[in-house]
């Protein structure tokens, strides 16, 4: 009886020596770890996003024969002259999004409870696709910005396959521009000209009778006067003499931004309103057909000769990326609109 | 203690000189009886349709086991003059016989009825041997298992049947195979795209009685469009089938060198085995019906679900009404033209009766005995215009004056013929675009728009295969023990296939395509063998056999084609054409090859009392088609395996019947390419210096070192018979590896050759078999039941690619997009797909870039591309917010990884009654049919069927959960895509579990039928493909392609209802 046990166990034995080869086979098999390739490149290797807004550098990188999902990190961080830049190390509080803004909302605590405030650096690269983000939060007070050479940095890229690294990026900010369009230089970030030039004109003058010119007769000029929350609109003449808006009376006022509680006077309008504006680039009615700028269009109709309906307008397409009271000014500088019928 | 007293058994050091000294000389030494008397004779099989010897039968003397009968069937023993010697052997009854002083007895032993088990011989490498001495994996199934269910394909058949064969019946049309792999895939590559896309098949090497046929190559397979496509295996009548052993691992397939590679399948047929000669009659009549076809709207429902569709999801209201009053199919409801419910599909399918006969008369006994087979198989498809007919006739004779000297001859004939309709047979796109047009269009006419249903209906497609082998085979024993064989087999095969499009399907002028192929392969084999027997303590002892031939076989093949266009008129179909040269006739050889091969090989056998079982084989190979530096392939082979239950300690356990390990090692290749990607091709250029210049074609780099695909395959397995066979098991464990697959790689363009066909490619399949037969009741019960089971798990593993890549991806160039992700150290083909996570229920749940305030989106940044309510759940693998290319994951394996079957029999006095089940697990579909009908809702304006809504859970509604988006959002469709086919959406669950068949035979009572002159007379009655329990949505997850795609141009399996009739004068 033991004798059978034995040889029982033996044959056991056999069999589970003979799975047990089998299945050691597989150590010598490839494991199944991710590839990197050396066609995974990123085609954009100098950065400049302007401060004071967020900054997405999207399509800089080309994923190539690299399996995904890639990792990516930025690493050594530094000044240009190899020094140690704290200042892009820390984390910072930032505005992000929670839910889209699709330009519905109701009122500014609705477009507020859709963002939140977390901590970030200000210059992020993304986890998984390699794009870049300058936040908005950044200001030229603790980032260098050009003509400063700005930072170096390199960037890790790793999967279960392995890790490579991309050198000597670079960073070299611009100083802020609050508005666009702007009439700051991007660089020294000083103004040659007061005031930037409208989308649009279709207005006669008063007192030539001939059209305005879009290029020369009327200007916007931008002005922020507080900390707060609204955007104003007034209109002067040539002598800086407030216009009625009333007088553009064709204006759809309703829907001519994304604000709240407008008070329109004889002198301006004003309207509680979120930043930046446009607070994204999701198309909205208030917005550019592509959604990348807030579009105003002021109008106004009369009747030319010939009983022919003239419908007049000055259109602005423009962003403000700054917070606070901002009051926009549209100027006719050479002659003052005509509102009157023919 | 134990182990030494083992290993002394095992081979006694006194015979090594011995057995070196005759092994070398091939001397033989005759053993004397040292005392007694010596008895020696032969054992026969009673049963067996040679009156063949039996080999391994026990010579029992008081209870004891004295001796054995060797591969021949001798045996000798010493006992006294006046003993009493019984003959046993597995599944026969055992025989008692009297010595009287005889030296000389001869028993014929009979089988035992009540033991349906008996000890099966296997054929491998040309030998045949008792199961005890085989030491491959081998399965062997009966022709009895095949018969009362008509096949055009006899390989459908075996599906679950034999475990670690994965059978997949992937078509319904007739006369067309499926797809047959024996422990996996052993090749990766993937040709064409979108639902056309195929993978290389791996068929095994079939040989049918010693002739090996080769099934891997040409236009056989039908989806190379340009021939007929018909299996070789299909021309043998499964009624013809006497049994079929496949070969697994690589002892058991290491003789059949150049082509066994993909594993070996044996088939046998029947011969004649009765002194009279008798005449056996089968006849089917069965019927195949029309599958379920899938419902679809019909007129007025469907106009009206497109107006809808339109008014509720077009941008505006006054958009909507133009686009509706621009569609005039919508608009005009009035029109004749679109007042119609047609119900398309039932203008392609139909019911069809059809009848196979075969009529078989032989005759003979071992000394002469022959059988001629005449069949006819008739079935027409239940798609219009497709059918498959075989016309058979074969005869074979054996002629054995003495026991030296056999000699046996065979002529098979077959006449195949075969109607792929519009399509190619696998594929009838013509019938999936028009079984899915409009309602709303009038029925088909010639006037009617829809050419694809005339094209369907009115083209005439007639395919002949014509198949002639003749194979002459003689034996003579030399001397004692030393036999010589000779095989000489030709096969002619020559296909032509005709396809008539008439004038109205070709701006008024009939096209006319014409193919014609032929097919030729000569083959011999030389061989010999040699068996000696060591004698000790008056029994063999130590056995050796030595087998040896040489194989040579060269095979040709050659199709030429041409289209002729501009046809007179639809009567004039012959070959007129109004080209006048040849440049402008659109024909010429599209197919070429020459195929050389030799081989050489030895088998050495050694067992020791039938308990230790040695095998080394060796196999020499020179291809045509290798590169002329990769030389003489040579592979060998060694496998052991020991047959415990014939140890002393184990003889006195009455319930072990047998039991054993056997473990092997060997290698197997496969020729790869052709001629040109070894030595380049050469055509003639101008002429340079009054010669003519000849020019290397730059397409192809020719590759010197091309090596023939090779497999490795490490065998266990345990095999145990338990209680008289109620109980047996057979378990077998592998692992093969498959190099130098054939891939076309390319090249910088600064070698100026395009590519080179290179050999770098490997996969590894591992896995577990099992074979379990039960029969629980008891030898005196008047009910037989016998369960049998097989399962086969594999796992595949992709070793290498080119160049040290790590992974590649396979580009679906299609708009399907289903790209193939190979990557080392998963399942080669996986599926590279978006992955779908279900559907945004509100707009809230889209998820949002926290720097720009963007919600998730695809390409640019208009307002129709963002994500909203009712859309699928993409991953956004990079997290960037867009969904593009880079957000494919791996995900599925196409290939079926768990496999089997349980067939059961009960038998009650005549009746019996035999199921057949076949089951796939973990195998991932894509769906594309699915993805087709909800494609059709994204273009209310585009004529086609759309099938009802509410079958499908959609969303419809903010706060639905559904499985599918929404169809309806057209004007947002075209951008996000949300039936695109590459999504794990469409990619389901195909495992299913199969009811193959039910078979009821009853036999009529022979005093009956003795009346009428008649034998034995049975009836049947078969229903088979039945049923699936299956997960998939889809209407079959086994009517998929290769690649696990169900697609629309499927052809449906039906279900069959048989009748038939078996007489035997």
């Amino acid at each position: 009886m033991m004798k059978n046990i034995k040889y029982t166990l033996q044959i056991g034995l056999a069999l589970l020596s003979s799975i047990v080869c089998l299945s050691s086979c597989k150590k010598n098999l490839p494991d199944a770890r991710l590839s990197l390739a050396n066609n995974s490149l990123y085609t954009q290797l100098i950065y400049q996003p302007v401060l004071g807004r967020n900054t997405l550098f999207s399509n800089n990188f080309q994923f190539g024969s690299s399996s995904r999902p890639l990792d990516f990190k930025i690493v050594n961080m530094r000044t240009f002259s190899g020094e140690a830049a704290p200042e892009m190390e820390a984390f910072y509080p930032v505005m992000t999004w929670k839910t889209a803004y699709n330009g519905t909302e109701s009122s500014i605590a609705e477009i507020e409870a859709k963002r939140t405030t977390e901590n970030h650096q200000l210059f992020e690269v993304r986890p998984h696709s390699g794009e870049f983000i300058m936040w908005a939060a950044a200001n030229s007070n603790q980032v260098k910005t050009q003509p400063d050479s700005g930072y170096v940095f390199d960037v890790e890229m790793s999967n279960s396959g392995g890790r490579k690294y991309f050198q000597n990026f670079r960073l070299m900010p611009m100083k802020e521009r609050p508005y666009e369009p702007s009439n700051l230089d991007p660089i020294i970030g000083q103004g040659p000209q007061i005031s930037v030039l409208p989308s649009g004109v279709n207005i006669t003058g008063e007192r030539t009778g001939q059209p305005l010119n879009a290029g020369s007769d009327v200007r916007v000029l931008f002005k922020r006067s507080g900390n707060g929350n609204s955007l104003t609109f007034k209109f002067t003449d040539t002598l800086s003499n407030p216009i009625d808006p009333n007088k553009f009376s064709a204006t759809d006022w309703g829907n001519l931004v994304h604000g709240f509680n407008m008070v329109k006077t004889n002198t301006y309008v004003k309207y509680e309103t979120a930043y930046p504006i446009p607070l994204s680039a999701y198309p909205t009615k208030y917005t550019t057909l592509s959604g990348n700028q807030a579009r105003v269009v002021f109008r106004f109709n009369r009747q030319v000769f010939g009983n022919v309906l003239q419908q007049c307008f000055v259109a602005m397409n423009f962003n403000i990326y700054q917070q606070g009271d901002w009051e926009m000014t549209f100027q006719f500088l050479r002659d003052r609109p005509k509102f009157d019928n023919d | 203690m134990e182990a030494n007293r083992f290993s002394k058994n095992i081979f006694p050091m006194k015979y090594f000189y011995t057995i070196a000294f005759l092994l070398i000389l091939g001397f033989q030494q005759v053993a004397q009886a040292q005392q007694k008397i010596n008895v020696k004779g032969i054992v026969y099989d009673g049963d067996s349709k040679l009156k063949g010897p039996i080999a391994g039968a026990s010579v029992i003397l008081a209870g004891k086991a004295i001796g054995q009968s060797d591969g021949n069937g001798h045996y000798s023993v010493t006992v006294n003059s006046n003993a009493e010697l019984t003959f046993r052997y597995i599944g026969y009854k055992p025989a008692t016989v009297k010595v009287n002083n005889r030296t000389t007895i001869n028993v014929t032993l009979i089988e035992d009825d009540n033991n349906a088990l008996k000890e099966v011989t296997i054929t491998s490498g040309y030998q045949t041997k008792t199961k005890t001495l085989s030491t491959g994996s081998a399965v062997t199934i009966s022709g009895k298992e095949l018969q009362g269910q008509p096949a055009g394909d006899v390989m459908s058949l075996l599906q679950g049947k034999v475990a670690g064969l994965n059978i997949q019946n992937s078509t319904g049309a007739p006369g067309f195979r499926g797809s047959v792999t024996i422990r996996g895939i052993s090749n990766v590559n993937i040709s064409g795209d979108g639902n056309s896309s195929f993978l290389s098949p791996t068929s095994p090497l079939y040989v049918i009685d010693g002739v090996p046929v080769d099934d891997n190559t040409d236009y056989s397979y039908g989806f190379q469009q340009a021939g007929p496509g018909v299996s070789p295996a299909s021309q043998i009548p499964p009624e013809e089938i006497e049994n079929i052993t496949v070969l697994k691992d690589a002892a058991a397939t290491a003789l059949y060198g150049s082509r066994g590679a993909y594993g070996v399948i044996l088939i046998t047929t029947k011969r004649g085995n009765s002194k009279v000669p008798v005449i056996r009659y089968n006849g089917s009549a069965f019927v195949s019906t029309v599958p379920q076809l899938r419902a679809v709207i019909g007129g007025k429902g469907e106009r009206l679900l497109r107006i809808d569709q339109i008014l509720r999801y077009d941008t505006s209201r006054y958009t909507a009404i133009d686009l509706v009053n621009n569609t005039p199919f919508l608009a005009d409801s009035l029109n004749a033209y679109y007042n119609n419910s047609t119900d398309w599909q039932s203008y392609f399918y139909r019911a069809t009766f059809n009848q196979t006969h075969n009529l078989n008369i032989s005759g003979g006994d071992v000394g002469f005995n022959y059988k001629v087979a005449v069949g006819v198989f008739d079935e027409k498809g239940i798609q219009q215009g497709t059918g498959y007919s075989r016309y058979n006739l074969n005869m074979n004779m054996g002629y054995s004056p003495t026991r030296k000297f056999k000699l046996e001859a065979q002529l098979n004939n077959s006449i195949q013929k075969q109607q792929t309709g519009s399509g190619n047979g696998l594929q009838n796109s013509g019938v999936a675009t028009g079984g899915s047009s409009s309602s709303l269009l009038p029925s088909p006419s010639l006037y009617s728009s829809v050419n694809s249903v005339l094209g369907a209906l009115r083209t005439d497609n007639d395919n002949k295969i014509l198949n002639t082998t003749a194979t002459i085979n003689a034996e003579y024993e030399i001397l004692k023990n030393l036999r010589v064989a000779s095989y000489l087999n030709y096969t002619g095969v020559s296909s032509t296939k005709d396809n008539f499009s008439p004038a109205i399907l070709n701006a008024n002028q009939s096209q006319y395509y014409t193919y014609n192929d032929r097919a030729t392969t000569l083959y011999n084999r030389n061989q010999f063998s040699y068996v000696y027997s060591l004698q000790e303590k008056n029994e063999d002892a130590h056995n050796f056999s030595l087998f040896a031939f040489s194989e040579l076989r060269s095979s040709f093949f050659k199709a030429d084609a041409m289209l002729n266009q501009k046809g007179v008129n639809d009567q004039l179909r012959g070959p007129l054409t109004n080209m006048t040269n040849y440049t402008t006739s659109l024909g010429g050889t599209i197919g070429y090859t020459d195929l050389r091969t030799i081989a050489f090989a030895g088998a050495f056998s050694y067992n020791y009392k039938q308990k230790y079982v040695l095998d080394f084989n060796y196999r020499i190979d020179g291809l045509s088609t290798s590169g002329p530096n990769a030389g003489y392939k040579k592979n060998p082979s060694v496998s052991l395996k020991w047959n415990f239950n014939k140890e002393k300690f184990l003889e006195s356990l009455k319930w072990l019947d047998y039991g054993d390990f056997r473990f092997s090692y060997g290698s197997n290749i496969t020729p790869n390419g052709g001629i040109y990607d070894a030595y380049g091709k050469y055509y003639g250029g101008s002429q340079y210096n009054n010669s003519q210049s000849v020019i290397l074609d730059q397409a192809l780099l020719p590759n010197l070192s091309l090596e023939p695909t090779k497999a490795t395959t490490y065998n266990a397995g345990f095999d145990i018979g338990l209680l008289n066979n109620k109980f047996s098991l057979a378990f077998d464990t592998y692992y093969k590896q498959t190099d130098n697959i054939l891939q076309s790689k390319q090249l910088s363009s600064s070698t100026s050759f395009k590519g080179i066909s290179a050999t770098e490619i490997s996969n590894v399949n591992y896995g577990w078999e099992f074979q379990v037969t039960g029969r629980p009741l008891n030898t005196t019960s008047p009910f037989k039941l016998s369960l049998s089971a097989t399962l086969a798990i594999n796992r595949e593993v992709l070793a290498q690619l080119p160049d040290g890549l790590r992974e590649k991806i396979y580009d679906d160039a299609s708009i399907l997009d289903q790209d193939t992700y190979y990557r080392l150290g998963l399942n080669s083909l996986s599926n590279y797909l978006y992955n779908t996570k279900g559907v945004y229920q509100t707009n809230g749940q889209v998820p949002v870039d926290p720097v720009t305030g963007l919600p998730y989106r695809v390409g640019g940044t208009n307002i129709l591309n963002y994500f909203k309510a009712g859309d699928p759940i993409f991953t956004d693998l990079d997290g960037n917010y867009i969904l593009n290319d880079n957000d494919k994951v791996i995900a599925g394996n196409s290939q079926p990884q768990i496999t089997g079957g349980f067939t059961s029999l009960l038998q009650y006095k005549s009746w019996s009654l035999e199921i057949n089940t076949s089951f796939t697990f973990q195998r991932d579909i894509l769906n594309n049919s699915l993805a087709a009908q909800l494609l059709n809702f994204n273009k209310p304006t585009v004529l086609g069927n759309l099938v009802p809504l509410s079958q499908f859970n959609y969303w419809a509604a903010p706060g639905d959960v559904a499985k599918y988006g929404n169809p309806l959002d057209f004007i947002r469709s075209s951008i996000i895509n949300p039936f695109r086919y590459s999504q794990t959406l469409f990619q389901e669950d195909g495992s299913y579990l199969k009811l193959n068949s039910v078979k009821v035979y009853y036999s009529l009572p022979q005093t009956f039928t003795k009346q009428y002159g008649m034998n034995r007379v049975s009836v049947n009655a078969t229903a088979s493909n039945l049923g699936f329990i299956t997960r998939y949505s889809g209407p079959n997850p086994e009517n998929v392609t290769a690649l696990g795609r169900d697609y629309p141009g499927g052809y449906p399996l039906s279900k069959q209802f048989t009748l038939g009739l078996n007489i035997e004068f």
